[in-house]
C-alpha cells in the first residue's frame, strides 16, 4: 500500500507545490470562517474573485514567462498605461468597443518589443522589462497628469452586471440569504485562465515553452539542440504577455472607473509572488497555469482575513505574501537540490537510505508546518484570545478622537441633507460636522459655532454626482480606519442618495483608503464654508 | 570486412586545427564505416574532443576534408551536422529533465489530434519507438529527470535515431555514469544498432569495455593519429602503450638527477593518509609522501587519480580513514585549512578551477598566498609585482607585463602561473593534477624539470599525469590506480610494462 | 616613438572600464552647456555654494550611497532588489525612535507638548542614527544568509524583503506616515556646510568603501569569486564569507541612504520612498561597466553612472520637460545602454578598437 502512495508521489512530485499550495488555500479559509461569522457569506468567496480578476488575467501571462525561465516587471506599466489611454481615449468619444481592441492592440505590440530585445539583441529579461515599464509610465503621464474618470456606458455595464450562478442561486433564494453573484470581469479572466491551461498542456508551442526553462539555462541550449523554434517562441510569451497586462488593465480600469499613470504601483511584484506561491519556479520548466489561480486566491484570501481580523493593518498583508513566497522558494530550492540527491540516495545502502530520506521529509514538513502556523496565529491569535493584537496601538495621552456623532448626523439626515461631513482630530482637537442640503444651503458646527452658506442648487447636484460617479455606492468605497498620528484627521462622509444611506469613514496618513475615498472628500472640502478659528 | 568505399560512412582526411599556442589536431585522418563500433581513444587533450567537434560543426578545421557517403560536405554547424544524419549523445544529456520522456523523444513532432496534442497517442508512440529502436520497456510518462542517467541517455539515442533519422551516431563517454548491467544493456542496443547498418563512434577511456564492443580502434596522442587497428588483431598491452606513448626526447639526464636526489629522501613522511576514502570518489586507501621526495600517481582516465588529489588536498571531508600533515590529524577538511598546513594542489582543469581569468597575472600569483595571509594584511599592487616578477623569471612565464589578464596567456604560460601561485606559499606538499596538460612541448619539459627541482629543495611532490612516461620520468615512487582503487605501488625504476598490466586491470 | 605610444595611452584609455560613463556624462553636461543658460552657475549664498550642478550631486547623493554597495554585491555574482524596501525599513525605525507615540509610547506629560518642537527628539540623534543602521544591517545579513548559505538565487532571495520589507516598514509605524520635526535630522539630508552634506556622507563612504577593498584583500577577493567561484574556493578563498560581507555592507549602504531619504521629505513614508530605487542603482552599476554577471568592479565608475542618470532628469527638469517625461526618457537610456553593452554591439566595437587581440 505505502508502495503504491510513493510511486504515485514520485509520478507526480511535480505537483507537490501546488498541492501545498492549495492545501494551504483550503486550511487559511476553513479557519477563517470558523473564526469570522462574516466570512461565511458566500459572496466573500467569490469576492476574492470579483476583486481580482485583472491579477488572474496578468498571473496567467505571468506564468508562461516564467516558465520559460523569464520575467517581466512592465506588466504594471503596462496595465497603468492601458487604464489612462482607455480612459481618455472614452473621453474624446470613441466607440469601448474599439477601445478595447486598440488598447489589446498595444500591449502586443509594447510585449513584442521587449521580446525583441530579449530574443535578438539577448538583453537580460529583467532589465529589458524594467525599461519597458518606466517607458510605459512615463507614457500614462504624456497623455494626462491627473486621473481622468472613466464615464462609458459599456464600461459601466461590465462594471455592474451580476452575473447569477446557477445551482447556487436556487439554493440561497431557498435559504432567503442574498444571491452570491460574480461579474463579467470574472467570467472573463476565467476563460483566459482555461485558454492558458489548454495552451499550456495542448500545443506545441505550450510544450516548447516548458522545455526551455529550467535547468540552470541548459534546457535553452538542449532545445536548441532538439530544433525546437526557441526564440519564436520566447518573442511569443513576452508578446502574449503584453497581451494580458493590456486586458488586465482593461479590466483594472472598470474597477476603479478612471485611469491615472499612478495606478497598479508595484503590482508586478503582487503578480510575480502569486505565480511563485502557486507552485512555478522562477527558474523556469517547471510548474503550471493551474497554480496561478491558487496563488492568486491565497493573494486575496489573505487580505480577506485581515480585514476580517480588524486589528491588523493591511500592511501585514505584503508581510504575510512575502513569508510565503520565501516558504514557496524555499521549498522550490530543496525540491532542485533533491534532484542530484536523489541519484546518491539510489546508490546508498537500503538502511542508509531510509534514514536520509525520513530525515529529509521531517526538516522539510517541520519549516513548511513552522511557517504557516507562525502567519496563521499571527492573524488568528489576537481574535482568539480576546487581545489587542500586535499592530494595535493603545489610546493614551493626546487628542482623542471624538467619536462620530452618529446622533447628530441622523438628525442631519432626517432634516434633509444629503451630504453630511464630519472631521475630527487634529493638532488642536477639532470636531466639525457640515451638512449640504438639495437646496444649496451649507451648515456647518464646529461645537462652538455655527456658519452658513449658500450655493446653488446647480453647484450642489454637480457635487453629488461627482461623489456617486467615484462609485461611492459601490464596494469600491470601504471603511479604513487607524489610530491617528498627532496631527492627523479622522473623517466621516455621510452621503444619502434615493434612498439609500451610506457611510464611509478613513483617516490621514492611512495608506490604504481607497483613493476615490480622498478624492470626493476634496470635491466636499472645496465646497464647504471655513470657520474663524478652524485649526 | 572488406574495405569497400561505399562503405564509408564518414572519411576525415588530414585534418589539422590549432589554438592560439597550440596545435590540437596534426593532418588527423579518420573514416567510420556503415555497420561498426568504431572505438575514439587518447587522453584528456590529446585531441579526440577536437575531432569530435570538427566532426560535428561546432569547430572549423584549418584543414582537412570531411566526406560524408563519399561527398564532400563542409560542416557549417551543429544543426547542420544533425541535419546530415551526425547525432551525439554526450556524458551530459542535452534533453529536458523536467519534461516527460514520451516528451522529450516527441516534442516538435507530436501527434496532434483536430489541432490539439494528442497525448495518448504521444505515449503510445513513444513506448513502441523505445520498444522497437531500443528493446527497452519503461513508463514513458514520467519525467525524463526522474530515471537513471543511463536510461537517459537511452531515450537521447532514440530520439537520434528516429526523430533525426541519424546514419552516423557518436557517443560520448556513455558509459561513465553506468553500472555493469547498464553498461550491458547499453551494448546489446549498440549492437542491434550496428546491425541496421548505423555508424557509432565510441569514445571512452574504459579499456575493456572498448574490446567488447568495438570492431576497430583509433588512438590519437597530442593532436596526432597514432593507429588504427581492427580490435581483434590488437592486443591490449600494445593499445595502452600506444595511449600512454614512448618518450621522444632527451630527458635522460632527469634520470641522473633522480638517483641523486633518492638519497636525499627523508625517512619521515610529512603527509599520510591511511584507509582514505569516499563514497563514489576512491576506495579507502593507505598514501603517504615525503620529503624531497616526487610520488607519481598512475593510472588511466577514470582510475580516481583527481579524486585521491582533491581529498588529499581536502575539498571535501573523507568519509572513512585519516590524513596526517607532520604527523598531527587532519580535523578540518577545507582549502583554506590545507593551505594553512602548507598543502597545495594545482587542479586538472586550469580553466574550470584554476584561473581566473579576468584578474592579472600578479593578482593570480599571489591569491592563495593572500587567502592564506586572511583578509587584512593585504599584499600590496608593489609586493604583488616583486613577487610575481620573481616567479615570471623562475618559470620562463611568457606575458608582457604583470598587468597582463591571465586570460590572454597561452595555456603553458597559464599552467606555470597557477605553478607559481602554489609555489609562492612555499608549501610542504605540492599536488600537481595534470600539470602538462595542453601544452606544448617545451614547456613540458619545463615542467618536469621543474618537479624534480622541487623535489630536490626539500618539497614532497605528488605528480599525476595521463602520460605514463612523464610519471616514470620525475618519480621516485609510483602508486598505481585503477578503478578507483590503489592497485599498487612501484619504485621509479620499475618497468614501465609492469606498472601498465596494473594500470589496465584485469590481466591479459 | 612618440605617435605610438599617444596610440597606446589612446587605446588603454578607451578600453579602461571607466571610459565609457565619464564620456556619457561629459557629453550631457556639453549638452547642458550649450542649450541651457547658466548652468554651470555656481552661486554663493551664506557661505554656502548653489547652483544647477551642485543639484545634481546633491539629487544624486541617495543613488551613490546605494551603488557602492550595490557595487560590490553585482561584483561577487549576485544582486539585491531589496534595497528599496530596507530604506523604508531604515526611515521607519528613525521616525519611530524621534517620534514613538504612534506605538503608543507614554510620554510624561511635559515631553508631551513637545511632539512638534524642532528641537525635540525621544533618543538622541546619535543612537538613532545607530539603530537605523544596526536594523539594516540586519537586513542586509539576512540577505547574505539566503543567498550564500542556503544556495537561493540572488534575485529570488532578495525579491522576498523586497516584498515583506515595505510590509514590516509600515508595520513599524502602524502605517503612518511620521512626521519628523527634529532639526539636527534634517541637517542629513537637506544640510549644507559649503557642499550638501548628503555628498560628505558619500564622500566618507566612498573613501572607506575604497580603503577597506583597495588596501585589503577584500576587494580582490570579491572580484575573484565574482569571476570564477570555485578557483577562488580552491584557492583556500571563503567565498560563502566574502558573499555574506557584500550583502551585510549593501544593507548598512540602504539604511544609510533610508536616512538622507527621509531627512530629505522630514516625513517616513514607508509606502513611497524607495520606490523603485533598487532599479537606479543597479543602472548606475551597469553604466559603470561592472558586468552584471559578476568581476571587476569599479567604484569610482559606479558613482558617475549615479550622476549620469541625475544629469539626465537634472537637464530634463532644466529643458522644462515635464516630470511624467522623465520616466519614459529613463526607459529610453536603458534601452540605449542595453544596446551599447550588447554582445553584438561589444563585438563589433572590439573588432574596431583593438588590434586583432592576440594571446601571446
Amino acid at each position: 500500500m505505502s508502495n503504491r502512495i510513493k510511486s504515485f508521489i514520485n509520478k507526480n512530485r511535480q505537483y507537490i507545490p501546488l498541492s501545498a499550495t492549495a492545501l494551504l488555500a483550503v486550511v487559511a479559509y476553513t479557519a477563517g470562517a470558523i473564526l469570522y461569522p462574516g466570512m461565511r457569506n458566500p459572496q466573500v468567496f467569490l469576492n476574492i474573485f470579483r476583486n481580482n480578476s485583472y491579477l488572474l488575467i496578468s498571473a496567467v501571462g505571468m506564468t508562461l514567462v516564467v516558465l520559460t525561465g523569464g520575467i517581466d516587471l512592465s506588466v504594471s506599466g503596462v496595465i497603468a498605461l492601458t487604464t489612462v489611454a482607455t480612459a481618455a481615449l472614452l473621453r474624446g468619444g470613441m466607440n469601448p468597443w474599439l477601445v478595447i481592441l486598440l488598447m489589446l492592440l498595444m500591449g502586443v505590440a509594447l510585449g513584442a518589443t521587449m521580446g525583441v530585445f530579449i530574443v535578438y539583441l539577448k538583453a537580460q529579461p529583467w532589465i529589458a522589462t524594467l525599461a519597458g515599464m518606466w517607458f510605459a509610465r512615463g507614457m500614462c503621464f504624456f497623455i494626462s497628469d491627473d486621473a481622468i474618470a472613466i464615464k462609458n456606458r459599456l464600461f459601466d455595464i461590465i462594471s455592474r452586471v451580476r452575473i447569477l450562478i446557477p445551482g447556487v442561486t436556487e439554493l440561497s433564494a431557498a435559504r432567503g440569504s442574498s444571491i452570491p453573484y460574480i461579474s463579467i470581469p470574472v467570467v472573463v479572466s476565467f476563460l483566459v485562465y482555461f485558454a492558458g491551461i489548454f495552451v499550456s498542456r495542448y500545443t506545441r508551442f505550450g510544450r516548447t515553452i516548458y522545455a526551455i526553462g529550467g535547468n540552470e539555462g541548459r534546457n535553452e541550449q538542449s532545445a536548441l539542440l532538439m530544433g525546437l523554434p526557441v526564440n519564436r517562441t520566447k518573442l511569443l510569451v513576452y508578446t502574449i504577455n503584453g497581451f494580458c497586462s493590456a486586458l488586465a488593465g482593461i479590466f483594472y480600469s472598470i474597477f476603479v472607473t478612471s485611469g491615472h499613470g499612478l495606478y497598479a504601483d508595484g503590482l508586478e511584484m503582487d503578480v510575480i509572488a502569486s505565480v511563485v506561491i502557486g507552485g512555478t519556479m522562477l527558474t523556469g520548466g517547471s510548474g503550471s497555469v493551474i497554480g496561478a489561480l491558487f496563488g492568486i486566491f491565497i493573494n486575496g484570501l489573505t487580505q480577506t482575513l485581515i480585514q476580517f481580523n480588524g486589528s491588523l493593518s493591511s500592511w501585514w498583508t505584503k508581510i504575510v505574501i512575502g513569508l510565503l513566497t520565501l516558504l514557496f522558494i524555499g521549498v522550490q530550492s530543496l525540491v532542485a537540490r533533491g534532484k542530484s540527491w536523489r541519484a546518491r540516495v539510489e546508490m546508498m545502502g537500503e538502511e542508509e537510505a531510509k534514514h536520509y530520506r525520513r530525515k529529509r521529509w521531517l526538516t522539510r514538513a517541520g519549516v513548511v508546518a513552522g511557517v504557516v502556523i507562525l502567519s496563521l496565529s499571527a492573524i488568528f491569535l489576537p481574535k482568539l484570545t480576546n487581545q489587542e493584537g500586535f499592530g494595535q496601538v493603545t489610546q493614551s495621552s493626546r487628542c482623542v478622537l471624538q467619536a462620530y456623532r452618529r446622533e447628530k448626523v441622523d438628525e442631519y439626515v432626517a432634516d434633509g441633507a444629503i451630504i453630511v461631513y464630519e472631521r475630527n482630530g487634529g493638532s488642536s482637537c477639532i470636531d466639525e460636522i457640515y451638512a449640504i442640503y438639495p437646496d444649496g444651503l451649507i451648515i456647518g458646527d464646529n461645537g462652538n459655532e455655527i456658519v452658513e452658506k449658500q450655493v446653488t442648487v446647480a453647484e450642489v447636484d454637480l457635487l453629488m454626482a461627482g461623489i456617486v460617479d467615484y462609485g461611492w455606492f459601490t464596494d469600491e468605497l470601504y471603511d479604513t480606519w487607524h489610530i491617528p498620528c498627532g496631527q492627523c484627521y479622522g473623517y466621516y462622509l455621510t452621503v444619502v442618495k434615493d434612498g439609500h444611506e451610506k457611510t464611509v469613514k478613513g483617516v490621514d496618513g492611512g495608506t490604504d483608503a481607497p483613493v476615490l475615498f480622498w478624492q470626493s472628500l476634496s470635491l466636499v472640502k472645496a465646497i464647504v464654508p471655513q470657520f474663524d478659528t478652524s485649526g | 570486412m572488406n574495405m569497400n568505399k561505399e562503405d564509408l560512412l564518414v572519411e576525415m582526411k588530414g585534418i589539422s586545427k590549432s589554438f592560439p599556442g597550440v596545435q590540437a589536431l596534426e593532418n588527423v585522418d579518420f573514416d567510420l564505416r556503415t555497420g561498426e563500433v568504431h572505438a575514439l581513444l587518447g587522453g584528456n587533450g590529446a585531441g579526440k574532443s577536437t575531432l569530435i567537434k570538427v566532426l560535428t560543426g561546432v569547430l572549423k578545421p584549418d584543414k582537412g576534408k570531411i566526406f560524408l557517403y563519399g561527398e564532400e560536405v563542409t560542416i557549417r554547424s551543429p544543426q547542420h551536422a544533425q541535419e546530415l544524419g551526425i547525432s551525439t549523445v554526450y556524458q551530459e544529456i542535452n534533453l529536458c529533465p523536467n519534461l516527460s520522456v514520451a516528451e522529450n523523444i516527441l516534442i516538435g513532432r507530436e501527434p496532434m489530434k483536430r489541432g490539439v496534442i494528442d497525448w495518448k497517442a504521444m505515449n503510445a508512440q513513444a513506448d513502441e519507438i523505445l520498444r522497437r529502436v531500443l528493446g527497452m520497456d519503461i513508463d514513458v510518462t514520467r519525467l525524463l529527470g526522474s530515471y537513471s542517467v543511463a536510461i537517459q541517455q537511452m531515450v537521447a539515442i532514440a530520439r537520434a535515431l528516429e526523430i533525426e533519422s541519424a546514419k552516423v551516431l557518436i557517443l560520448d563517454e556513455p558509459t561513465s555514469s553506468l553500472t555493469a548491467n547498464e553498461t550491458q544493456q547499453l551494448f546489446s542496443v549498440m549492437r542491434k544498432l550496428r546491425s541496421e547498418g548505423v555508424g557509432i563512434i565510441f569514445i571512452t577511456h574504459f579499456i575493456d569495455q572498448v574490446y567488447e564492443i568495438s570492431d576497430r580502434i583509433t588512438v590519437i596522442r597530442n593532436g596526432k593519429l597514432i593507429s588504427c587497428d581492427q580490435t581483434a588483431s590488437l592486443p591490449k598491452m600494445e593499445l595502452i602503450v600506444k595511449m600512454i606513448g614512448r618518450s621522444i626526447n632527451e630527458l635522460d639526464d632527469m634520470e641522473n638527477i633522480k638517483r641523486k636526489m633518492a638519497d636525499n629522501i627523508s625517512e619521515t613522511s610529512v603527509l599520510e593518509a591511511e584507509n582514505l576514502g569516499k563514497y563514489e570518489w576512491i576506495q579507502p586507501m593507505d598514501l603517504d609522501v615525503r620529503n624531497g621526495e616526487v610520488l607519481g600517481l598512475a593510472g588511466l582516465v577514470g582510475s580516481g587519480r583527481t579524486e585521491t588529489a582533491l581529498l588529499l588536498f581536502g575539498i571535501d571531508d573523507p568519509d572513512s580513514g585519516t590524513l596526517k600533515i607532520d604527523g598531527k590529524n587532519v580535523r578540518k577538511f577545507s582549502p583554506t585549512n590545507s593551505i594553512h598546513l602548507g598543502v597545495a594542489l594545482s587542479p586538472e582543469d586550469r580553466k574550470d578551477a584554476g584561473i581566473v581569468d579576468d584578474l592579472t597575472v600578479r593578482e593570480n600569483i599571489i591569491l592563495a598566498l593572500q587567502s592564506g595571509q586572511g583578509l587584512l594584511k593585504y599584499i600590496n599592487v608593489q609586493q604583488q609585482k616583486k613577487i610575481a616578477d620573481e616567479f615570471i623569471r623562475l618559470l620562463d612565464i611568457t606575458t608582457p607585463s604583470v598587468d597582463q589578464p591571465v586570460k590572454n596567456l597561452s595555456g603553458g604560460n597559464q599552467q606555470k602561473v597557477i605553478l607559481a601561485r602554489w609555489l609562492a606559499i612555499h608549501p610542504k606538499v605540492l599536488i600537481l593534477d595534470e600539470p602538462t596538460r595542453g601544452i606544448d612541448v617545451g614547456t613540458k619539459a619545463e615542467i618536469q624539470k621543474l618537479v624534480l627541482s622541487l623535489a630536490e629543495e626539500g618539497k614532497a611532490v605528488i605528480f599525476i599525469s595521463s602520460e605514463l612516461e612523464e610519471v616514470m620520468r620525475c618519480s621516485h615512487r609510483v602508486v598505481v590506480l585503477s578503478d578507483r582503487e590503489k592497485v599498487g605501488e612501484f619504485s621509479g625504476d620499475t618497468e614501465e610494462h609492469v606498472l601498465i598490466e596494473k594500470m589496465a586491470g584485469s590481466v591479459t | 616613438m612618440k605617435k605610438k605610444s599617444m596610440s597606446e595611452t589612446f587605446r588603454r584609455l578607451t578600453e579602461s572600464r571607466i571610459f565609457l560613463p565619464i564620456l556619457a556624462l561629459l557629453i550631457i553636461l556639453l549638452f547642458d552647456a550649450i542649450f541651457i543658460p547658466e548652468f554651470f552657475k555656481i552661486q554663493v549664498r551664506g557661505g554656502d555654494l548653489y547652483g544647477r550642478v551642485i543639484d545634481i550631486m546633491r539629487n544624486a547623493s541617495t543613488v551613490m550611497v546605494l551603488a557602492i554597495g550595490m557595487t560590490l554585491v553585482i561584483a561577487t555574482g549576485g544582486i539585491d532588489l531589496s534595497v528599496g524596501a530596507v530604506m523604508a525599513i531604515a526611515s521607519s525605525v528613525a521616525a519611530i525612535m524621534m517620534n514613538p507615540t504612534i506605538i503608543g509610547v507614554e510620554l510624561p506629560p511635559n515631553l508631551l507638548a513637545f511632539i512638534n518642537d524642532p528641537n525635540f527628539t525621544y533618543s538622541p540623534l546619535w543612537e538613532v542614527i545607530l539603530v537605523t543602521l544596526a536594523v539594516s544591517i540586519v537586513c542586509g545579513l539576512w540577505n547574505g544568509l539566503l543567498v550564500a548559505y542556503m544556495d537561493i538565487q540572488a534575485m529570488v532571495a532578495t525579491l522576498i524583503l523586497m516584498i515583506a520589507g515595505r510590509g514590516i516598514a509600515q508595520l513599524i509605524t502602524n502605517g503612518v506616515r511620521i512626521q519628523i520635526f527634529y532639526e539636527p535630522y534634517s541637517f542629513i539630508g537637506q544640510g549644507w556646510i559649503l557642499l550638501p552634506f548628503s555628498l560628505y556622507i558619500v564622500a566618507i563612504l566612498f573613501l572607506i568603501t575604497w580603503l577597506i577593498t583597495r588596501k585589503t584583500a577584500i576587494g580582490m577577493f570579491i572580484e575573484s569569486v565574482g569571476i570564477n567561484p570555485k578557483a577562488s574556493h580552491y584557492s583556500g578563498i571563503k567565498e560563502k564569507r566574502i558573499k555574506l560581507l557584500a550583502y551585510t555592507f549593501c544593507g548598512f549602504c540602504a539604511g544609510l541612504a533610508g536616512l538622507i531619504a527621509s531627512s530629505n521629505i522630514k516625513t517616513s513614508d514607508a509606502f513611497n520612498i524607495g520606490k523603485t530605487i533598487e532599479l537606479d542603482a543597479i543602472l548606475a552599476v551597469v553604466i559603470g561597466g561592472t558586468s552584471m554577471s559578476g568581476g571587476r568592479f569599479s567604484l569610482p565608475a559606479s558613482l558617475i553612472g549615479a550622476l549620469v542618470i541625475q544629469a539626465i532628469t537634472t537637464t530634463m527638469y532644466a529643458l522644462g520637460v515635464p516630470a511624467f517625461a522623465l520616466q519614459a526618457i529613463k526607459g529610453l537610456v536603458v534601452v540605449f545602454v542595453i544596446l551599447l553593452y550588447s554582445e553584438p554591439v561589444r563585438v563589433l566595437l572590439n573588432k574596431v578598437t583593438s588590434e586583432k587581440g592576440r594571446p601571446l
